[in-house]
Order: structure tokens, then C-alpha cells, then sequence
């Protein structure tokens, strides 16, 4: 059981001055309850489209998403989706804003409380509850943009770059925060990174995208066991291959070419 | 650096006093400052006209700003709110809204009068006409610069139309509201004066005061009387500033 | 040599053109009919005879805002009540002084024509619109209280330019007003109104306008000034003695229809001998009110009245 994905294309439409875009191209893979994710590709070649796309807040222009068997419905609380820049509400408290899912589904205070309560501990947020965002550094805004996602418990977790604005050391904590997370909960995480370093570090699969319009290329499985070293030689074994795949991609013509890598 | 900002005023104020004094200025075109404050005093103690003294003045103009303000307010934040969060609402009703805008309050005066006769309500609805534009426009601006993503966010947290617009656009939307509010309450309190000439049924107004005072020749009543409206004017605008802090603690 | 002949003359013309002068700037009140001397003198040359160019420099909606020109200089001379100009020379804001009058009487307390108020004393609790305050209609309508144990209190005072207060009075927004005429007159040739004091019910022969000058302009053109008072006699009396031509005139200048303007001037007495005594009468009751506070009355009279050129002109 799991995430599928049909056939799924995008093309925006030209708005008069430029030609339609054509973002998606039949992306078709599986991704199975309960794995982590991570979907690497060039600059603008439209991951963040695809997220959005199984988040429901874009519509795809063919195919389809079925979450264990059954279509995905657009806005629904099966699919949660942790933006790149946080988008905290900034009127919010910490507390508050982790509680705004349960808030919106009409959950009481006190038991709302109580839950979020739980999540401050967990995310080691104790002490900023009732601090507003603005006053929160880079790590704990994102901590707690990820708890407001989780703590909806939806089937499906998406993550935009989450950790793309942080400064490395900050981001390597978090990437071990969000595995121990991760490793208790269980939660189905589709992942999208720049950082090859990263998805290695952290996913079962890695999933490799085409430039513009986004093809499948590869799907590399991660059979290695956690915690994995950063450093180790396997870790960059698998890294130097990826990164070649890009460097290669890169370096290939744009839309027309039929020299593609194709494998599923 | 407190005492400095008090230097200047000061400064000008003595040079006045001593002008007038040896009547390089004239009293009768600009009373010296001693003058006025002996004037102010006449205000409290024997009233423009006699018998009607500063403070019910102060009193019934206060009622009426309040009451044309409130209106104000009560139908530009809704209205406003709507029109940022639906664009054919606001294709709809904006043309009508920039026509009327550009026309003075103190020209509706005459009908005002017509319609509401000579009394609080036509004062009222010339401090509300004042009031109004600036609210509305703030609202407005507050809700379309609500960053978008945000409403994205509230969507993934499966927040229906109502939700986003009680929980992100309102919210989202105060600081400028308070903006508005800010130069709305300062543009209805200068329409004051202007508006209590459409006839003051009660005889009291700060308006209306100083009115008569220009009538029975008191220009030391006069300048006292705005300066009591500027002193006014700047105590409601620090009010609103503070509960404007008190309310958006997250700025 | 020719050259120089035309120097010489386009030299003397300009000075000619200079010795006339600046044009005195004179000012009345809107619709005003007790100003109808003036309209007169403009209307029949006057001016052009007694040698003097005149310039109509304001004409206002009440006497307060006249006697704030006169303070800002923007005036020479003008036509106004004697209530406002007592209270701007006892404040100190104007230099004017009185050299004839204009009129007596000719103002009425006006309610509404089908309504329920008969007598004055009903006015108690009701509003009533005066022009403003420390004009004449203010002070006559003070004295109708007096006269009838009306206590200022129990009235609502309210101030309205006179072409507002007829349509105040159609729409029940003011119970009652007074004003100078045609406004009264005015009301009642329109079957809104219904005079229930004419303002010589309430003081006999009372002082009303004046001819006023500001005393820097009497003091450097006493010529020019005697010129216009001259010239103001004259008027008034055509006045008397052609009616119908005057009427005439004044339904020009006010632009109300002759029913009106015949009923109001059966109202207006016009003269140009001041009453002394009608006049101190003012000034003691503005002092009253409190409105003006004045050095002491006869030395307040001597510095307002300079009726020593009006005197003059009588004798000759």
C-alpha cells in the first residue's frame, strides 16, 4: 500500500507574453507506506510542482495520485506539506501555530492544548511556546513547521526543502532530529532536496529528476542501515553516482533529446 | 536629549511673546501667548458663547467624531476584508468607490444638511465620509499583502473558505487596519470643525466654538479653541497607538 | 519735439489716472434690504457725481465675518450691523468707527406658518436660529425673552446664514428664526412662515446697520470719505422720494420677486441719523452678555462715532 503516482503531467499555460510551460512529464513511481523519500533534481525542474500537486493546492493537467488505491482528493487532511520558508503565522504564538490544524478541525482547547503540549516537548521547543516566530531562530521555526504537520498525522508528509535556508551545522542537527522523529513515528516522508549529501544521509529511496519537463530518471534504493555515517565510503559512493547523473543531465540538451535515461 | 526637543519650541514661543509684546505683531492678527492662555481660560471659565463652557464642548465633539467614526469603521473593515479576499467583489465596487472618493467631505456639506438636517447626524456622516476612504483602502492593502503562502499553508491544514478568512486574512490583515484606523481617527477629527459649521442644533462643538468666537471678535478664543483640538487630536492618536501595540504584540 | 509733447501727456494722463486713486472698497451683506442705500448710490451714480470710484470688495453672509475683514485690512469701508461692529471695536480687533446710519428696524421673528407656536412665549424648549452671535437679530431676540420672562436658557440658540434658515424652517429642523429682512418677508410670501414679532414690536425705532469706515483709511481720505457718506444721504433719500425706482433696485440685487421685497421693506425704516441712545443700549447689553467688556461707555461711544463729517454734510 502506498503513494501512487500515475502519469502525472503539468503544463502551465502560456499567460500571452510567454509560451505555455511544460513542467511534468508522465511521472509514474510508487512510493510505499511508511518510507522516506527523497526526490533530487536540477534547479526549476519542478519538484516543488509535484509536491504541490500531491498536496492539492495544483491541479495536474494529466494523470492521476491515489493514495491506497483510492484518488487523492485535493485539500485533504491525508497530505501534509512543510514549506521551504516555514510560512508560520507570524500572529501566532509557537503554541498556536502548532495547534492551528487541530484548531481548524474543531478540536476543544484544552485537548488541543494538551496535544500541542506534547509536540513542544518532543520538537524541543520548551520555553518559546508563547514566543511569536519572529522572536524563534531558523531551526526552531522549522521545528515547529514541522510539528504543525505532524500533529495532523497525516498518510502522507511532504517536505519542500525544509532545511534549504539553514546553515550547515544547523541543518546536520536537524537532519538527525527529523530521522529520531521519523524512526518513531513511521510516517510516510517524500522529501525534496538540493543537497545530495542530505538525501543520501537520510532516505530508503532516492528518487532522480529530469531538467524541465521533469522525467523520471532513476530510483536509487537506500539499503543502508541507520544511523549512517556522512563520511563513510559507501555514503559517498552513492553520492558521487548521483551527482554524476546530474552533472550529466545538466550538461544535456534541453526539451527534443532522445538520448534519455529511462529507468523505473 | 529629552530636554533638547522641548529647546525650539520654547525658543519660538519667547520670540513670539516679545513681538507681541511691542506689537511688531499686531494682537488682533495673532494674540501672543500669554493672550491665549488667558484666553483658554476664558474658554473654561466663562465659555464661547458665555454660559457654554470648554469641557461640553469638548464633550459633544467627541460624541460626534465618535459616533461618525464608529459607522466608519463598522462598515470599511468588514467591507474592506471582503473586497481583499474577493477580487470580483472588489472589481465590483471599486469604480463606484474611486468615483465618490476624490470629492471633499466638506463638500457634501449642503447635502448632508438635506438629508439629515442640521444636527449630530449630519455632522456625524461628514466625519464618517472622512473617516471611511482610509479605513477601507488599509483594510484592503492589509488583506492583498497578506503573503500568500500563508493561505497555502492554512489550505494544507485543510482550512475551509470560512477558516482562512477568520483565522489567516483578519489577523493577517490587522496591522494595516490599525493604520487605517490611525489616519482614518485624525482625517474625521480636522473634518470636525468644518463639519459642525452645517449648524450645531445643541449649541455646544468644539466647531461651533470657535465659530463664535470669530463672530464676537475673540481671535485669543480662537487660537486657544485650536489648540485644544490639536492637543485632542494628538491624545486619541497616542491612545490608538498604544492599544494598537497592546493588540500586535508579534510585529 | 514731437516726441517730447507726447512724453509729456501719456505722462499726465498716467498721474491723472494715479490722483483718482484706488477705488474705495466698500461691503455689504448678502440680500441684506437695509443696504439698499448702497445699491441705490451705485445704481444712480452717485458715486461717479460725488467725484470718487468704489469698489464692491465683499459682500458676506453675516456681520462677524465683515468685521474679520475690516481686521485684515481688506476693507475701507462697509455696510453692517451696529451689534458687530460695537463688539469688534471693544475687542480691539478692528480700527473702524460709525459715521451714519443705514437703518432702524427691519428684522422679524418668524415661525412656521401652519404650526402651533402663536405667541412668544411658546418658544420655551424650541430652538430658533439666529445669524449669529453678537449681531442685532442676536441682541433683539434677547430682548423679546427679557420682555417676556423668557430665560436664555430655556431656548435653544442656534447660529445658520439667513438664506439657510427658511429651508430649516420648512423640514421642522428649527422651531423659529430672526433675521434681517427680505428673509422674513421671504418666508412668508413662500407660505412657509408667519411673522409673530416684528423686531419694532420688541424695541421701537432700534438701531440696526451702519456706514462704517476703518480709521486708517478715514484718516489719510477724509475727502474720499466724505464723498461716500455724501453720496449715502443722497441714496437714502431717493429712497423716499422714488419708491418704485428703489423697489426696483432692490429686487436687482437681493433677486427676490417684488411680493417679497414690497412686504419687507414696509418693515425697514432707513436713515442716516444715528441714535446715541439706542446705540449705548447695545453696548451696555453686549456687556452684559459678557460678549465685550469695555473701558467705560460714554468714552467707548466717543471712540466709536465719528459723526462729526455726517453732521457737516447735514448742515450744508
Amino acid at each position: 500500500m502506498g503513494l501512487d503516482l500515475l502519469e502525472l503531467s503539468k503544463t502551465f499555460p502560456g499567460n500571452g507574453l510567454g509560451e505555455s510551460v511544460h513542467v511534468l512529464e508522465n511521472i509514474q513511481h510508487r512510493i510505499e507506506n511508511g518510507r522516506f523519500v527523497s526526490i533530487i533534481g536540477p534547479s526549476g525542474c519542478g519538484k516543488t510542482t509535484l509536491l504541490r500537486i500531491i498536496a492539492g493546492l495544483e491541479k495536474a493537467s494529466a494523470g492521476k495520485v491515489l493514495l491506497d488505491g483510492k484518488e487523492l482528493v485535493q485539500g485533504t487532511e491525508e497530505v501534509g506539506l512543510v514549506f521551504q520558508e516555514y510560512a508560520l503565522f507570524p500572529w501566532r504564538t509557537t503554541l498556536q501555530n502548532i495547534e492551528m490544524g487541530l484548531e481548524i478541525r474543531g478540536m476543544d482547547k484544552p485537548k488541543r492544548r494538551l496535544t500541542a503540549m506534547e509536540y513542544i516537548k518532543t520538537f524541543d521547543l520548551n520555553g518559546f511556546e508563547h514566543r511569536y516566530p519572529r522572536e524563534l531562530s531558523g531551526g526552531m521555526k522549522q521545528r515547529v513547521a514541522i510539528a504543525r504537520t505532524l500533529i495532523m498525522n497525516p498518510r502522507v508528509v511532504l517536505m519542500d526543502e525544509p532545511f534549504g535556508s539553514l546553515d550547515s551545522q544547523t541543518r546536520n542537527a536537524m537532519q538527525e532530529f527529523l530521522l529520531r522523529i521519523w524512526l518513531k513515528r513511521g510516517d510516510t516522508i517524500i522529501f525534496v532536496t538540493h543537497n545530495v549529501e542530505e538525501a543520501v544521509f537520510l532516505s530508503d529511496e532516492i528518487v532522480i529528476l529530469s531538467k524541465r519537463p521533469a522525467r523520471l530518471i532513476q530510483s536509487i534504493d537506500m539499503d543502508l542501515p541507520r544511523p549512517r555515517d556522512r563520511t563513510s565510503e559507501t555514503c559517498n559512493k552513492i553520492r558521487r553516482g548521483i551527482l554524476k547523473i546530474l552533472e550529466e543531465e545538466m550538461k544535456r540538451e534541453e526539451v527534443g533529446d532522445e538520448d534519455r535515461w529511462d529507468r523505473l | 536629549m529629552k530636554k533638547e526637543r522641548y529647546l525650539l519650541p520654547l525658543i519660538l514661543i519667547l520670540v513670539w511673546q516679545g513681538l507681541s509684546s511691542v506689537q511688531v505683531i499686531p494682537s488682533y492678527k495673532l494674540p501672543s501667548p500669554v493672550e491665549i492662555v488667558l484666553g483658554f481660560r476664558d474658554l473654561l471659565i466663562v465659555g464661547v458663547p458665555p454660559g457654554h463652557l470648554l469641557h461640553n464642548h469638548m464633550l459633544y465633539s467627541l460624541y460626534r467624531v465618535a459616533l461618525g467614526y464608529a459607522v466608519a469603521a463598522l462598515l470599511a473593515i468588514p467591507l474592506g476584508l471582503l473586497m481583499g479576499w474577493s477580487p470580483g467583489i472588489l472589481r465590483m465596487i471599486r469604480p463606484l468607490f474611486e468615483l465618490v472618493r476624490p470629492i471633499p467631505p466638506l463638500a457634501w456639506i449642503p447635502i448632508a444638511i438635506l438629508w439629515f438636517g442640521i444636527g449630530i447626524k449630519s455632522a456625524a456622516f461628514i466625519i464618517f465620509l472622512g473617516a471611511f476612504s482610509p479605513i477601507l483602502l488599509n483594510t484592503i492593502s492589509g488583506v492583498l499583502s497578506i503573503n500568500p503562502i500563508l493561505i497555502e499553508a492554512a489550505r494544507t491544514l485543510h482550512a475551509k473558505e470560512k477558516d482562512i478568512f477568520l483565522k489567516v486574512l483578519l489577523p493577517g490583515a490587522v496591522p494595516s487596519i490599525f493604520v487605517g484606523m490611525r489616519i482614518g481617527i485624525g482625517i474625521g477629527w480636522m473634518t470636525l470643525v468644518a463639519a459642525e459649521f452645517t449648524g450645531v442644533k445643541e449649541g455646544f462643538g468644539l466647531g461651533y466654538m470657535i465659530m463664535t468666537a470669530r463672530d464676537i471678535q475673540r481671535p485669543d478664543e480662537i487660537l486657544a479653541g485650536m489648540l485644544v483640538i490639536g492637543v485632542i487630536g494628538l491624545l486619541i492618536d497616542i491612545g490608538l497607538r498604544a492599544i494598537e501595540s497592546k493588540t500586535i504584540k508579534w510585529q | 519735439m514731437k516726441k517730447i509733447i507726447l512724453f509729456f501727456w501719456v505722462n499726465l494722463l498716467f498721474f491723472v489716472a494715479i490722483a483718482q486713486g484706488q477705488p474705495v472698497r466698500i461691503a455689504y451683506l448678502q440680500s441684506d434690504i437695509h443696504h439698499l442705500p448702497f445699491w441705490v448710490a451705485i445704481e444712480k451714480g452717485f458715486f461717479e457725481k460725488e467725484g470718487v470710484r468704489v469698489e464692491v470688495a465683499g459682500i458676506f453672509k453675516a456681520g462677524p465675518e465683515m468685521m474679520s475683514a475690516f481686521a485684515a485690512g481688506s476693507l475701507d469701508m462697509g455696510f453692517v450691523g451696529n451689534a458687530p461692529t460695537i463688539t469688534a471695536l471693544a475687542n480691539r480687533t478692528v480700527r473702524a468707527a460709525l459715521l451714519a446710519q443705514v437703518n432702524t428696524e427691519g428684522s422679524a421673528i418668524v415661525v412656521k406658518k401652519d404650526g402651533r407656536l402663536q405667541t412668544l412665549p411658546e418658544l420655551v424648549g424650541k430652538g430658533v436660529a439666529i445669524p449669529g452671535h453678537s449681531t442685532v437679530q442676536d441682541f433683539l431676540l434677547r430682548k423679546a425673552f427679557i420682555k417676556h420672562n423668557i430665560q436664555a436658557d430655556q431656548v435653544k440658540v442656534i447660529v445658520l446664514k439667513p438664506p439657510e434658515m427658511i429651508g430649516a424652517l420648512r423640514t421642522d429642523q428649527i422651531d423659529a428664526f430672526i433675521a434681517w429682512e427680505p428673509h422674513s418677508a421671504k418666508a412668508q410670501t413662500m407660505g412657509v412662515g408667519r411673522v409673530v414679532a416684528h423686531s419694532r414690536d420688541i424695541w421701537k425705532d432700534h438701531p440696526c446697520c451702519g456706514l462704517v469706515a476703518d480709521t486708517g483709511f478715514l484718516e489719510t481720505h477724509p475727502e474720499k470719505l466724505k464723498a461716500i457718506v455724501r453720496s449715502h444721504v443722497m441714496a437714502t433719500d431717493f429712497i423716499h422720494r422714488h419708491r418704485e425706482e428703489a423697489i426696483k433696485i432692490a429686487i436687482k440685487y437681493t433677486g427676490m420677486d417684488e411680493g417679497t421685497i414690497r412686504l419687507a421693506m414696509e418693515n425697514v425704516h432707513y436713515t442716516y441719523i444715528p441714535s446715541v441712545d439706542g446705540i449705548r443700549e447695545y453696548v451696555e447689553f453686549l456687556t452684559k452678555l459678557k460678549y465685550i467688556k469695555v473701558e467705560d461707555t460714554t468714552t467707548f461711544l466717543d471712540r466709536l462715532m465719528r459723526t462729526e463729517i455726517l453732521r457737516e454734510i447735514i448742515r450744508r
